[in-house]
């Protein structure tokens, strides 16, 4: 999901960017070289994922694949978010690029806190994989209605029915989620 | 008999939903061109009859309808061209307009462009993501040696 152009306060801005660049020096220090070109697929398959977009008030829903990614890409998922964000708001005009940086954070940190809980256990466990996915679509929608809290009180419904709305889209992604990385476990793709 | 008035039954229940069709409106994107019909006396043209001919057909009217009290009536073009509009009192009474429309965006238009616009950039997007990724991965071996 994205957060459109102008919602966001200066300081919401200024602090998201921050917390996304040290994500992406991080990543792209943590990425191993062999696994550079396995993160551009990564990255290109979450771009074109987004061309599937629902509006909803200030923020809008899609498949967002932020679980899998997290999973496959761990820390390198901040650099791999980042371009295809960049392109996309480029491209499509799907966000923009002052809010690049909140877009960023939102997607980056769910997708490294699921890697980091449910890393391990989402290899082992097609259960754990749905949940893992799943938990990222709402984390990534509790975070974003974070950010438009912390800009404005008044967004506080809009933020309540943006995590509500994505409800249905965390489901479906932890459905996706799940063959998925079964699926490239059988595969042995992304050393899974 | 009490199956057959069952069948029946349902057979006339579920065709209430077969035939119900489903409905709905959105706001239009497309522009009204919307017209003012008069007498020479500057009387108006109170509920005429009027057609409108698309600059695809001349002899089968697009639109049909009638002016209103003030002798308005307004037709949405989807085509470049000369559009025509007739309207008559029934009387002997008849005005012809004819509209040049050089910049109509219809709908289909713009719908069949965005897909078209969209596919082009997604190619763009994953070959430039892919190149990034060669850039990274050879200035990586570049210092590895």
């Amino acid at each position: 999901m994205h957060i459109s152009e102008g919602v966001l306060s200066g300081g919401v801005l200024v602090a998201t960017w921050a917390a996304s660049s040290a994500g992406i020096a991080v990543g792209l220090k943590k990425t191993d070289p062999e696994k550079i070109v396995g993160t551009a697929l990564i990255s290109s398959a979450f771009f074109l994922a987004s061309l599937v977009n629902l509006k909803i008030g200030p923020s809008s829903v899609h498949m967002t694949l932020v679980g899998p990614m997290g999973l496959i890409l761990g820390w390198a998922v901040f650099p791999a978010v980042f371009v295809a964000l960049l392109l996309q708001a480029m491209l499509f005009q799907f966000g923009g690029l002052l809010v690049l940086g909140a877009n960023t954070f939102s997607l980056g940190t769910s997708a490294l806190v699921t890697y980091i809980l449910f890393g391990k256990l989402a290899r082992k466990n097609f259960v754990w994989a749905f949940v893992a996915g799943a938990f990222a679509v709402v984390l990534v929608a509790c975070i974003t209605g974070s950010m438009l809290v912390l800009t404005d009180l008044n967004f506080l419904t809009s933020a309540k029915l943006l995590v509500l709305a994505h409800l249905p889209l965390a489901l479906l992604e932890g459905v996706v989620c799940a063959f998925l990385i079964s699926w490239l476990k059988r595969v042995s793709l992304f050393a899974l | 008999m009490k199956k057959l008035f069952m069948i029946l039954s349902l057979v006339l229940l579920s065709a209430g939903e077969i035939f119900a069709h489903g409905v709905g409106y959105r706001e239009s994107e497309l522009r009204a061109i919307p017209l003012e019909f008069s007498y020479s006396t500057g009387e108006k043209m109170s509920y005429c009859e009027a057609s409108v001919f698309s600059p695809n057909d001349s002899k089968f009217a697009a639109q049909t309808g009638r002016t209103d009290e003030q002798g308005r009536f307004a037709f949405i073009p989807d085509v470049s061209g000369d559009w025509r509009i007739v309207v008559s009192d029934g009387q002997g009474h008849r005005c012809e307009a004819v509209i040049k429309i050089e910049d109509v965006k219809s709908e289909a238009f713009i719908e069949s462009t965005t897909n078209q616009s969209k596919f082009i950039p997604a190619i763009l997007g994953v070959s430039i993501i892919f190149n990034i990724a060669l850039i990274v991965v050879n200035r990586r071996r570049s210092h590895a040696h």
